[in-house]
């Protein structure tokens, strides 16, 4: 063989790769590392295949592999000695009896686990820990440990076990006249309500802790409350109320610096504005929130979300180029900083895209997105989500059988969640198919 | 002018600079400000000065511009501008990069600069008279189109294979449905496969299809392409994707004229005609021992070799009108010429992804423009760059060997953002190697 017949072979591609590594959860940080180093395969750039490349048809260099293998090893040791540490410490805590200082170990391996984005592992942490402190004369670790619980319950889509937690930590801090707890936990049973679609019982938490926020002067609190009230609004629609909020959240987070909050205060003014049809403030909107991120470098995940509500802006105005180059770039960014739950999303929306294009090729987001959801152990309702859309890009394509199917198998995940009102725009989604 | 970032003090003197050129001056301190100011108002420049991560920045401030009312320029100021951050600053076609502090000579030149590029001469753009391939159309009468046009004459009344061959966006699938519409089978389907663009796990059941359940996500019973095809053409672009198991199924369909859907029983008879397209170098895959030499020949019946878009000369301004009248209409816009430095610019790029990166450029381009002329700085970024303006050029305007690989290296950098790895990749060389060389530069 020839060297130039070497340089031409075609190179080897994520989805390949992926396919020789075994299933097995040791595995998982080198799958990771495996999306972060790949890159776009330029000669696919121009070809007709360019229009329909994931993350799948990427590039991979085994070299490069194996470069970045001893940083991702060095992670993986420093994670689980962590974990390691801080069980042994609070085993010692334990021998000499210092119940708290046991929690708060236990507690601090749950908050690695939950920032590696192990929630499972997170959650089991927890409720070693929550055993422990049912035991202690101070119930403040408690409350925190089941708000803690009822966080990642939420994230791992378990709604109506999340809001036991809560509801039994909002109890105890009113006993104890922990007030930073009973305003969290009065957070936290929004945003599960919201989750299970009972709009009028997640405001109803979110006034409570408003209000508990104000009297005891907790700005950050207070701003944070008041911005959710206004993304609660926006969903119910009621978009001048929102607006009002909104803008006081602004005013919050702006007097505290906050640039993520000022981040995602204009990202849902963006939304509002793009409801109402003001494409320029909407844009405008966008834009400055993507501004105020560059200053909450962690936000990567924000970044992501800005960018996608853009390109449903475009998407919404039939300029579908500038929505493709807007999803390409939230792709690059989602590989760069391993935020593959958001690659879900960003494949989703590209795949309705191209079914608003008429292009059937672009079913291949939507497998791409249902693999993703596998590899990353989505959210049961990320995954409906991805049946949902996937199931109305069929139907557009005019394959009911199909597109039927996989709207069914939403309906039942959302159902099973008992999220209300996403399973009842599924189904005037099968009924229209239906008529 | 919007200037971004910045004291007070700073801001007081580029108004008195801005005032020598008659212009005007706007300040905001910072970047979330400078972009609530953007949103605000029309703009012909925006002046940004670029903090700790310029790179970053610059890639912001480009992206944030782009579609923005006026179209605005982008003037930038760092701080001592490294080497690779003026080529990034070229590639996404920043007006100009200034070094801090900033003097009153660079300020006012960039300033005339931009009023230069205003002197643009328009060109009318040609009527021209597209031969429709729906959803597409062939457009260009250079001598290298008129002999695929012969071919296509020549083969559309047969029902033999055809294998299309060229780089990509050369048109390969409007040739197809040129073949299949001016054909025997013309009143039955064209269906289009794109083999690269699908995983391969799922490209048999999507060239076959499956039967309900067959393997996980077999949600429903689905008619594979060539079903979907018969009485028709099937379309196999980018053929050299496929394993080499799925080519033996492709040729016993082809031989055999029956298929089998994936998790079912019987065969199924199909009456189709194939037509293949590669980018690749098929000889070279059989040799390789990625593509059967049986399929191969099989395939390769009639070839069509298709040309380069820079090999077609006049046909450029042929597609550029015919992109334009396209896309203008569909933005609602007129747009009647296209300036000459413009035109210039599109001349003299080499085109790598031939027409469909022609029309990606042209369509971008229409939605930014604002009046009937399209002009340079509608164009993308990375094609306003200008040589003159790169290091390594002698003075009779020729490069050295060893300054045309400096430049070529740095510009593949700049597109793979620095990485290394990527960078040898696409150009062909060991990554020591392109490290090596890296280092010689000075890059």
């Amino acid at each position: 063989m020839s060297p130039g017949a070497k340089r031409l072979r075609p190179a080897l591609r994520v989805e390949q790769a992926l396919g020789l590594l075994p299933d097995i959860e040791v595995l998982a940080p080198l799958r990771a590392l495996l999306l972060a180093a790949s890159h776009p395969d330029e000669r696919a750039k121009w070809s007709s295949s360019g229009p329909y490349l994931t993350v799948g048809k990427r590039a991979v260099l085994p070299a490069e592999l194996r470069e970045g293998m001893s940083q991702v090893l060095e992670q993986v040791q420093g994670h689980v000695g962590a974990l390691y540490t801080a069980c042994v410490e609070a085993l010692e805590c334990q021998q000499r009896e210092d119940g708290a200082g046991a929690i708060a170990a236990l507690r601090r391996a749950g908050g690695l686990e939950e920032e590696a984005g192990r929630l499972a592992q997170a959650k089991a942490w927890y409720e070693v820990a929550l055993l422990l402190a049912e035991r202690l004369p101070d119930r403040r670790p408690e409350v925190e440990l089941l708000r803690a619980l009822g966080g990642v319950c939420h994230a791992l889509s378990r709604y109506a076990e999340g809001a036991r937690y809560c509801q039994r930590g909002l109890a105890l801090a009113e006993a104890e006249f922990d007030q930073a707890g009973a305003i969290a936990a009065c957070e936290g049973l929004g945003l599960l309500a919201l989750a299970q679609g009972e709009l009028a019982g997640a405001q109803a938490w979110y006034q409570r802790g408003l209000r508990l926020a104000e009297s005891r002067e907790d700005a950050a609190r207070v701003g944070q409350l008041t911005y959710r009230l206004g993304e609660l609004l926006r969903s119910r629609g009621d978009l001048t109320a929102a607006a009002e909020y909104l803008a006081r959240a602004h005013e919050r987070f702006e007097a505290a610096s906050d640039a993520a909050g000022l981040a995602r205060t204009l990202d849902a003014q963006g939304q509002i504005d793009a409801r109402l049809g003001r494409r320029g403030a909407a844009l405008g909107a966008f834009r400055e929130a993507l501004a105020w991120r560059r200053r909450a470098p962690r936000e990567a995940s924000l970044e992501v979300t800005i960018r996608l509500h853009i390109a449903e802006l475009a998407v919404d105005s039939e300029r579908y180029l500038e929505a493709e180059e807007e999803l390409r770039r939230a792709e690059q960014v989602a590989i760069a900083h391993n935020l593959g739950r958001q690659l879900i999303e960003i494949y989703t929306l590209m795949g309705a895209l191209r079914g608003r294009q008429g292009e059937e090729t672009g079913f291949v987001f939507f497998e791409q997105a249902i693999e993703l959801c596998r590899i990353y152990g989505a959210s049961p309702t990320t995954e409906a989500h991805v049946y949902h859309e996937y199931g109305v890009f069929r139907g557009r394509l005019g394959f009911k059988e199909e597109a039927r199917a996989y709207l069914e198998k939403a309906s039942g995940i959302f159902e099973s969640l008992g999220q209300v009102a996403e399973l009842e725009r599924v189904q005037a989604e099968l009924q229209r198919m239906s008529a | 002018m919007l200037a971004v970032g910045g004291d007070a003090a700073l801001l007081q003197t580029m108004r008195r600079w801005a005032g020598e050129a008659d212009a005007a001056v706007e300040g905001a301190p910072d970047l979330p400000r400078g972009a609530r100011l953007l949103a605000q108002g029309r703009w012909t420049v925006v002046l940004a000065l670029l903090g700790d991560r310029p790179d970053e920045e610059l890639t912001w401030w480009a992206e944030a511009l782009r579609g923005v009312e006026g179209a605005p320029r982008l003037l930038a100021v760092a701080d001592r501008p490294s080497m690779g951050l003026v080529l990034r600053a070229e590639k996404l076609g920043v007006l100009d990069l200034l070094p801090q502090p900033l003097r009153r000579e660079d300020f006012l030149q960039a300033l005339h600069r931009l009023r230069s590029a205003a002197g643009e001469v328009p060109v009318p753009l040609p009527d021209v008279a597209p031969h429709g391939v729906a959803p597409y159309a062939l457009v260009g009468q250079s001598p290298a189109m008129v002999e695929v046009y012969k071919v296509i004459a020549r083969v559309a009344g047969s029902t033999a294979t055809v294998l299309i061959q060229g780089e990509s966006g050369t048109g390969k699938e409007v040739v197809a449905r040129a073949i299949h519409l001016n054909g025997s089978v013309a009143s039955g389907p064209f269906v289009a496969v794109n083999c690269a663009a699908i995983p391969e796990n799922l490209l048999e059941s999507e060239l076959f299809g499956h039967e309900k359940g067959s393997f996980t996500g077999a949600v429903a019973r689905r008619v594979g392409r060539f079903e979907q095809a018969s009485g028709g053409t099937l379309f196999l672009d980018e053929i050299a994707d496929m394993g080499l198991a799925l080519q033996a199924k492709i040729l016993r369909a082809v031989q055999e004229r029956e298929i089998e859907r994936v998790g079912g029983t019987a065969p199924i008879p199909v009456n189709v005609r194939l037509i293949a397209a590669t980018n690749r170098d098929l000889r070279e895959a059989v040799a390789q021992g990625r593509l059967r030499e049986d399929l191969y020949y099989r395939l390769a019946v009639v070839i069509i070799q298709l040309p380069r878009l820079t090999e077609r000369g006049d046909d450029l301004l042929q597609l550029i009108a015919y992109f334009v009248s396209l896309f203008a209409e569909k933005c609602g816009k007129r747009i009647e010429a296209i300036s000459d430095r413009a035109f210039e610019t599109l001349r003299n790029r080499p085109w790598v992804g031939n027409v469909r990166e022609l029309r990606n450029v042209i369509e971008r381009a229409v939605i930014v423009a604002t009046d009937a002329t399209l002009r340079l700085e509608h164009l993308p970024e990375e094609l306003r760059t200008d040589e003159a303006g790169l290091p390594g050029r002698s003075p009779t305007g020729l490069l050295t060997l060893a300054d045309a690989e400096a430049r070529h290296i740095a510009r593949v950098l700049a597109h793979t953002g620095g990485q290394i790895g990527a960078a040898a990749e696409i150009l062909g060389i060991h990554r020591n190697t392109l490290t090596r060389k890296v280092r010689e530069y000075g890059l």
